[in-house]
């Protein structure tokens, strides 16, 4: 966290794979797990390669989660008290794909 | 639910050329609602705090932030419509734009529209540019700016352009440690357009008080450099640079290498054309202003009636070309829409316009992507992230069946993942022509296909049977 001109939001706490995380009010899901020190936000459904944050803007998808159960870029969209995010994981049926 | 809206005039995006055009169109009489994807106005230039957060002394925020408070005031001032959280997704007939604001679905009906959808930033593709950690410039840029969060303990800076410069000064007056600059081209490849930049001095006056603040913080920029591979198990943990020659091409035992958990990379901006596509505009490669643009003329008409562009759409120019090109599309349209628009304020922005794109010319002149970075996309890098297609497929099936992107596309499924071939797009629209040895431009652009960004399957059935 940075500058002392700013004061962020009321604190709200998250969940991300069952784990609590806190957060700020006004944070992105993306700046909330990169504040906790994550980087790693999903595994590709394919290969199982690692992924985060890219283009920080919406355009790539490559930061996509999965909140209350649907796919969203975690670097758009708000952080929410309680809200349940998922990290995809290896689609373990897409192993047989050469 | 879904919702109807008719619009004299409707604007795509709230940035700096959005803006400009719906005040400009605003002053004039015209009824205009500016429609734009992200929670706060402002675009990628003017970037907001978000909204959650209470700033003590809004002055102190910077240069950025004040002048588009004073936009936006003005803008809001004029009576435009500001409509966040609303992205295009479609446009079915002629006159409307498919559009979700929130998670509604909607339909707006427009006499006149000015698409000013920005651009994104050109991937810099490299072994390793998929681990975590890797992230555009404008990505560390706006973490610091609209979220107030460093992205890394030790950031390495690369690719080429302008653009570098103020992203390593916001990080540094952030407080992040960059360990390297590292810019492809070098102060001899500018040397011969020098004489080009006189006149150019508020312009000029920007580069230095950034490069004042990388020298200050002690930063070395290293000129004639490359990314050729980023190195991690689960995310990045070093990066390798080489020195490169003019055209890109890399000089043998040059390496260099920067223990670094973040790398911000890219090669300058790529405009944003999925929404004149989808309204059918006609588009033409323009590699010096970053690719396919929309075939416009001097009022910033497109090929579709009514339709205007203005900005990064118009090719890749900065948000001062943006704001000129947004007064001019602006007014051309009040104009259009029967308004009195004054000949002396079309004529001053066009001479505005003209400036600042000649501004724009010498930079894509200096920075342009060299052409032989495209060798260090090495067979097993991933080009297409979202499908997890790799150099080796794109370059058997662009020599098997290369001569449209389409049929690329077609065989590999790289640019049919969620981003819809925007980031690999052009990366495979350049492998393919030169596994053919031909001309950029000369082997299509990715079909863009509606929902151009991505709906669920409910929000599409929310539409009413009327819609469909």
């Amino acid at each position: 966290m940075i500058i002392d001109n700013i004061t962020h939001g009321p604190p709200v706490t998250i969940i991300v794979d069952g784990e609590l995380l806190s957060a700020r009010a006004g944070q992105t899901i993306a700046a909330a797990l990169y504040a906790s020190g994550r980087r790693v936000f999903r595994h590709t459904r394919i290969e199982g390669k690692p992924r985060g944050l890219y283009c920080g803007m919406g355009v790539c998808f490559d930061c996509i989660v999965k909140v209350d159960g649907e796919t969203t870029r975690a670097c758009m969209r708000n952080v929410e008290q309680g809200m349940q995010v998922t990290l995809p994981v290896r689609f373990e049926a897409a192993r047989s794909r050469p | 639910m879904s919702f109807e809206r008719d619009a004299e005039l409707v604007v795509v995006g709230a940035g700096p050329g959005g803006l400009s055009a719906a005040l400009a169109a605003a002053e004039t009489g015209v009824r205009a609602i500016v429609i734009d994807e992200y929670a706060q106005p402002g675009g990628q230039f003017y970037k907001q705090l978000s909204a959650g957060f209470t700033v003590r002394d809004r002055a102190r925020l910077g240069y950025d932030y004040t002048k588009g408070d004073a936009l936006l005031a003005r803008v809001r001032a004029a009576g435009v419509e500001l409509l966040s959280d609303t992205l295009v997704w479609a446009s079915f007939a002629p006159g409307t734009l498919g559009i979700r604001h929130r998670s509604a679905i909607g339909t707006i009906r427009f006499r006149a529209a000015v698409v000013a959808c920005g651009a994104y930033e050109r991937a810099a593709a490299f072994p390793g540019w998929d681990l975590p950690g890797v992230m555009t410039p404008g990505a560390s840029q706006t973490l610091v700016k609209t979220q107030r969060v460093l992205p890394g303990a030790r950031m390495v800076l690369a690719g080429s352009g302008p653009f570098l410069m103020p992203v390593a000064a916001t990080l540094i007056e952030a407080g992040a440690r960059v360990v390297g600059i590292y810019e492809a081209t070098r102060p001899s490849e500018w040397a011969r357009h020098a004489p080009r930049f006189i006149g150019h001095w508020g312009r000029m006056g920007e580069a230095v008080r950034y490069w004042r603040t990388i020298r200050k913080a002690r930063i070395p920029i290293r000129f004639g450099y490359v990314v050729v591979r980023a190195e991690g198990t689960e995310a990045l943990e070093r990066v390798v640079l080489m020195r490169c020659d003019r055209d890109g091409g890399v000089i043998a035992s040059t390496e260099r290498f920067e223990d670094a958990d973040t790398l911000c990379a890219s090669y300058g901006f790529v405009p944003s054309v999925q929404v004149t596509r989808a309204l059918g505009c006609d588009h033409v490669y323009d590699a010096g202003r970053g690719g396919w643009i929309p075939v416009h003329d001097e009022c910033m008409r497109t090929s579709i009636p009514g339709v205007y562009i203005a900005g990064e759409v118009a090719g890749i120019g900065g948000a001062h070309a943006a704001m000129a090109e947004g007064r001019l599309a602006g007014l051309n349209a009040a104009r259009e829409l029967g308004k009195r628009v004054a000949e002396s304020a079309i004529e001053d922005a066009r001479r505005e316009r003209a400036r600042h794109r000649t501004f724009a010319k010498i930079v894509s002149d200096i920075f342009s992507i060299k052409p032989r970075v495209r060798e260090l996309i090495t067979d097993d890098t991933v080009v297409c992230r979202c499908e997890e297609v790799h150099a080796r497929e794109i370059r058997a099936a662009a020599l098997a069946w290369g001569a449209n992107v389409n049929f690329v596309k077609g065989i590999t499924r790289c640019g049919m993942g969620y981003c819809q071939g925007r980031i690999c797009g052009p990366l495979v629209e350049d492998m393919t022509a030169a596994a053919l040895g031909v001309s950029a431009g000369s082997v299509d652009s990715f079909h863009v296909r509606a929902p151009i960004k991505p709906l669920t399957v409910r929000e599409l059935a929310s539409m009413s049977q009327a819609d469909r």
